[in-house]
């Protein structure tokens, strides 16, 4: 029998941690890829902070929304975050399909009686319909509001007003919140922990911001299609 | 007390599975768990039908050889506890209980209850081991180890291994095993030679396993018999990035 030291320090294979895996596509390792999700989700938790201060302005009236739409469109910093977010947006997606894809094939064969020990929450079940509902309404919203029909931003205040008349688009987009809220609520907690930010101490707090965070994001977004149907 | 059994009842690896019902009367409210598969299996054999197969060994809850689903959770009701450390005064007369072998890709059945863990050992032997200088033993001493660290590094030992982590979780990932062998070794200096390889090869190990991903849910830390944390998968995790950032 070799002794560890004539063995060396690791006779394993080299592992493949970046490399082409077995369906012909650059194969990160499990983690790399929630790391990928978790830097990418924090990212555009970030930029909601931001996105919703700005919108909040909408119940000011038309012309600070209109200034601040205006402001916007002048700084050429616009471009640049708005490609960031897209790719953003993109990992995002491409890691949790990887990700939720692999999950679902880890166990071919269901219980026939599961029970949860009640550390998992409604938020942390429903990712990925939360991810779905939001795949779908994210470029809708784009579409809407930044390729919508409107003349510049002297008269963006208008188009949204018009859009939230409608109740189709007023209630689809309040219902869309309460995913966005979910998803939020678990992914904050969730990303510090994937990015091994972590201690006894930190954890209940991190989960308690993340579900405050995360609900304070989607009510504020909520007012806003509410403020446009009946506030007029 | 009188049970009514659902018991996975599979000839082979090969072989289609099905729940099996099974009276068991008359059941010793002392019994353990297995005892009570024990008194069933020499029924069994008694009417000569194949008695149900179970892994067990040392029946204390130490070695981690024990292991079904009960009733939907990994080693059944209570917390910190191993299959053969549940007791039928747990359950009620006219129970029923349905038993189950953990369910994970990696975790093929070999027949009924039992499943083959293999897959631990491949990441184990992939990086869970030390470097030692031959010859006699150094003096214990002689590396000093903080005790906070010392206290964390034997917390994370006291995972056996039974992978009820990968059998309750909704992904059957197993990161709450490779975590809790990468901080038992990476919190000591002993660990410190393989550090960065280790947290790469024990990671690859388990990818090539089949393993799922971490949701961050803590249902794992929640099943736990040995109670490890959740704080190790975070460690785990930063070990990870480290060892890739550093390659």
């Amino acid at each position: 029998m070799q002794s560890v030291a004539e063995r060396g320090t690791l006779t394993a294979p080299r592992p493949a941690v970046r490399g082409t895996g077995k369906h012909g596509v650059m194969a990160f390792s499990s983690i790399l890829k929630k790391v990928a999700m978790a830097l990418t989700g924090l990212g555009m938790f970030l930029f909601l902070i931001g996105h919703l201060a700005g919108n909040l302005l909408l119940l000011k009236g038309p012309d600070s929304f209109n200034g601040y739409a205006a402001f916007l469109a002048k700084i050429p910093l616009v471009v640049p975050v708005e490609i960031g977010l897209l790719l953003l947006a993109l990992l995002h997606i491409a890691s949790a399909v990887s990700v939720t894809l692999g999950n679902w094939t880890a166990r071919p064969q269901r219980y026939a009686v599961k029970r949860t020990a009640g550390s998992s929450t409604f938020a942390s079940r429903t990712m990925w319909i939360g991810g779905l509902v939001l795949a779908v309404f994210i470029p809708l919203h784009v579409w809407m509001f930044k390729y919508g029909d409107h003349h510049g931003p002297q008269e963006l205040y208008g188009l949204v007003m018009r859009s939230f008349q409608n109740p189709l688009i007023a209630f689809g987009y309040a219902f869309a919140m309460i995913p966005l809220g979910l998803h939020l609520s678990h992914g904050f907690a969730s990303a510090f922990q994937t990015l091994g930010i972590n201690r006894p101490r930190l954890r209940p707090r991190l989960r308690a911001a993340g579900a405050v965070l995360g609900w304070l994001i989607a009510l504020g977004f909520l007012v806003l299609p509410f403020w446009g149907f009946f506030g007029q | 007390m009188d049970l009514t059994l659902k018991v996975w009842r599979q000839a082979g690896p090969k072989e289609k599975g099905r729940l099996v019902t099974y009276e068991a009367k008359g059941i010793p409210e002392d019994a353990s768990f297995l005892e009570m598969l024990d008194i069933v299996n020499s029924r069994l054999e008694a009417q000569g039908e194949e008695p149900i197969a179970f892994d067990h060994d040392c029946r204390e809850g130490i070695c981690g050889s024990c292991g079904c689903m009960i009733n939907g959770r990994p080693h059944g009701p209570g917390q910190g506890i191993t299959t053969c450390q549940l007791y039928m005064r747990k359950f009620h007369h006219g129970d029923t209980i349905v038993i189950e072998p953990f369910r994970a890709r990696a975790f093929p059945v070999v027949k009924d209850l039992v499943v083959a863990r293999s897959a631990f050992d491949k990441i184990i032997q992939a990086g869970g081991f030390i470097s030692v200088n031959t010859g006699s033993a150094p003096e214990a001493n002689t590396i000093p180890v903080p005790k906070p660290n010392a206290e964390a590094a034997m917390d994370a030992a006291a995972c056996i291994g039974c992978g009820a982590c990968v059998a309750t979780c909704k992904n059957a990932s197993a990161v709450l095993f490779v975590s809790a062998k990468i901080s038992h070794l990476a919190l000591l200096p002993q660990g410190e030679p393989e550090r960065e390889r280790r947290a790469l090869a024990m990671v690859a190990a388990m990818d090539a396993a089949g393993f799922g991903h971490c949701s961050n849910e803590g249902e794992c830390e929640a099943e736990c018999p040995k109670g490890i944390s959740l704080v190790n998968i975070a460690r785990l995790n930063r070990e990870h990035l480290r060892a890739t950032v550093r390659k």
